[in-house]
């Protein structure tokens, strides 16, 4: 049986979770029970796909398409209650002020929990989860770097022990480049392509994966240097200054897509779509995403 | 003195914007301290902090006041906080050390909203600037930034810290042991078996470290959370547009009031492209000779007008209690002084200003 995961991470306010969702879309479509995971206290997806409510478990939004929001805390709950098959002893030791706020805070553990219910599947380990594709809408570079390197860091700090031994065998995981694919989502702006380059390169070098580059919001089209002459002499000056604009924008998508492409010559360019309705943006972008 | 907190989610432009609220208020003839957690290189170099730790005066400047700016060093802060509230430097030394703390004054979610604040709190005890501009760490939430320090106090909790310290004395006692006192043993073998023990015994160190000085940080915090709800600190939501973050930034609205914050404004940042002007300037015969263009042209049009009322909805909605500003996206990246006194003139003639 195949199993995929698939990580999408990038600069705030690039549009990871957008390109998560037309990703999802796309392999539910292929015919994979897909599951949509974002991680935090609070749902983007449940206004985004107008859902009642998400929570820790999935929510079906079409056929073999699900959501889910997973937080730290309840992958680590879920996890010892699966361990210890005891809930009267989970809630003596967890459920109480203290230990919620320490755990939501405790180096690496939220992070560690987290990956190690994305990884559980071919890891045969750990409680159930009925799917065959996972999309993890990840938190912004910096945070993604923290849970990526929980594994690690925690295998490090703690060598014996079951603990140890399942951080090593998460980080394996994530480091299988059959199992999991990586996407770093990119707007062509100076800021968030110098930020994907050196989230590109720290992939590479630290944990030896290969991410996809997906330059979001591009503008596509070739327009002749005539047309932009020929805008010049417009009446209006709103189309005056469009064209000018169109012109400076261009140019910089060009020149940002040349450089990423350096790094990621399979770059995957995602059109600007001027339509507020999230369906077809999302069929339009999922077509793109192969 | 005053202070000004951006937040916002990442990726909207927060930097930028704190930057030229901070030109602003120079050119109005204040001493300013922009305080600045990730700028883009052309930013800190514009601002001339560029690879430095400490407080800088902002080269070629020109304005009826001064403007200086930092960047807030997280590991430095973290240190510092823990040298300050360690009562012994062994202890801090020790602290140092310990994996945990490594991790956690480094890469921990809130570590940087935490050091953002104390960063911030002893600028303005210095009490050497009119006004302190602070633009807080990219969050998933903006709410996350209001919530840290509480967190954090909470890690560093007494209870907490003797409940780890005691697994084998009972003389220690603590709240805790007492509460669950037979379960206690039970529970420490459960998460042994969970964690292994080096993960207790790193975590036992850590608690044992920071003895006693729980004390200095909760009136740490007791009194960073004063500065905070003091009305002469205000706090400006930067949002962009779409349903969802528009959602999110009510819902943020209203728990800055329940915490006792001050709202300044709301500004939705990079909202329409600088070439729209609405109803007034829409072409409508086409051009000849840019007939790709004006198709485009067309689009982006009805694109924008339709934002465009949404936002005058939303803007609505909120009016009696709150300034919605909308600031638009200039096509040239802001590279230089030039470039945030041209933002500052945007911010001005949208009504952003004391």
């Amino acid at each position: 049986m195949t199993f995929e995961i698939h990580f999408v991470t990038g600069k705030g306010g690039v549009g990871k979770s957008t390109v998560a969702a037309a990703l999802a879309l796309k392999k539910a479509k292929s015919g994979l029970r897909t599951l949509l995971v974002e991680i935090g206290d609070q749902s983007f997806y449940k206004d985004y796909f107008h859902l009642p409510e998400v929570g820790f478990n999935p929510v079906q939004v079409q056929e073999n398409f699900s959501v889910a929001l997973w937080t730290g805390q309840n992958c680590l709950r879920e996890y010892i209650i699966h361990l210890i098959k005891a809930e009267t002893l989970y809630k003596l030791f967890f459920e109480n002020a203290v230990m919620k706020a320490f755990v939501n805070v405790a180096p690496a553990l939220p992070e560690l929990a987290i990956m190690g219910k994305a990884t559980s599947g071919p890891r045969h380990h750990g409680p159930a989860l009925p799917f065959d594709c996972i999309v993890m809408d990840c938190y912004a570079t910096g945070h993604f770097m923290a849970l990526m390197g929980a594994a690690e860091g925690m295998a490090k700090a703690v060598k014996v022990g079951p603990m140890g031994e399942q951080s090593r065998n998460i980080d394996k995981t994530l480091r299988d480049p059959e199992i999991c694919k990586y996407y770093v989502v990119c707007l062509p702006e100076e800021l968030p392509v110098r930020e994907s380059e050196e989230l590109y390169e720290e992939l590479e070098r630290h944990f030896g994966v290969k991410a996809r580059l997906v330059l979001n919001k591009v503008l596509e089209e070739e327009i002749g240097s005539n047309e932009y002459t020929a805008a010049e002499k417009s009446s209006s000056k709103e189309f005056q200054t469009f064209a000018k604009d169109d012109k400076i924008n261009r140019g910089i998508h060009r020149e940002m897509r040349g450089r990423l492409q350096k790094l990621d010559p399979q770059l995957v360019p995602l059109p600007t779509v001027w339509d507020h309705n999230v369906q077809r943006l999302l069929d339009i972008l999922s077509e793109r995403l192969s | 003195m005053k202070i000004l907190v951006c937040v916002g989610n990442g990726g909207v432009g927060k930097t930028t914007l704190a930057a030229a609220m901070g030109v602003q208020a120079a050119q109005r003839g204040l001493k300013v301290l922009v305080l600045t957690i990730d700028p883009a290189k052309r930013l800190a170099t514009t601002l001339g902090i560029e690879g430095k730790k400490d407080i800088t005066r902002v080269p070629n400047q020109n304005f009826k006041g001064e403007l200086f700016a930092s960047v807030v060093d997280h590991k430095k802060t973290f240190d510092d906080f823990v040298m300050r509230a360690a009562a012994k430097s062994e202890a801090a030394k020790k602290l140092f050390e310990n994996k945990l703390y490594q991790q956690l004054s480094t890469s921990l979610s809130g570590s940087q909203d935490f050091t953002a604040l104390e960063k911030l709190y002893s600028s303005y005890e210095s009490g050497e600037f009119d006004l302190i501009i602070l633009d807080t760490p990219p969050a998933k939430h903006a709410i996350d930034f209001l919530n840290a320090p509480q967190k954090l106090s909470v890690l560093f909790n007494d209870k907490v810290a003797r409940w780890f310290r005691e697994p084998k004395n009972n003389s220690v006692g603590g709240v805790f042991l007492n509460l669950l006192n037979t379960g206690t043993k039970q529970v420490l073998s459960i998460m042994e078996s969970v964690t292994g023990s080096e993960l207790l015994r790193e975590l036992s160190d850590f608690f044992l470290s920071i003895e006693q000085w729980q004390e200095r940080l909760e009136a740490r915090i007791t009194n960073v959370h004063r500065m905070m709800v003091d009305p002469e600190t205000q706090f400006c939501l930067i949002t962009s547009f779409d349903e969802a973050k528009l959602l999110e930034a009510e819902y943020f609205l209203r728990e800055i009031r329940k915490g006792g914050y001050h709202l300044r404004s709301l500004v939705l940042n990079r909202s329409y492209p600088e070439w729209f002007e609405g109803k007034a300037g829409t072409l409508k015969e086409k051009p000849t000779g840019a007939e790709k263009l004006f198709a485009l042209y067309q689009k982006e049009k009805i694109f924008y007008d339709q934002r465009d009322r949404e936002h005058s909805a939303f803007a609505e909605k909120l009016s009696k209690e709150t300034h919605v500003l909308r600031i638009p996206e200039v096509a040239e990246p802001i590279s230089d002084l030039q470039g945030l006194i041209r933002m500052a003139e945007i911010l001005k003639e949208k009504g952003d200003s004391e």
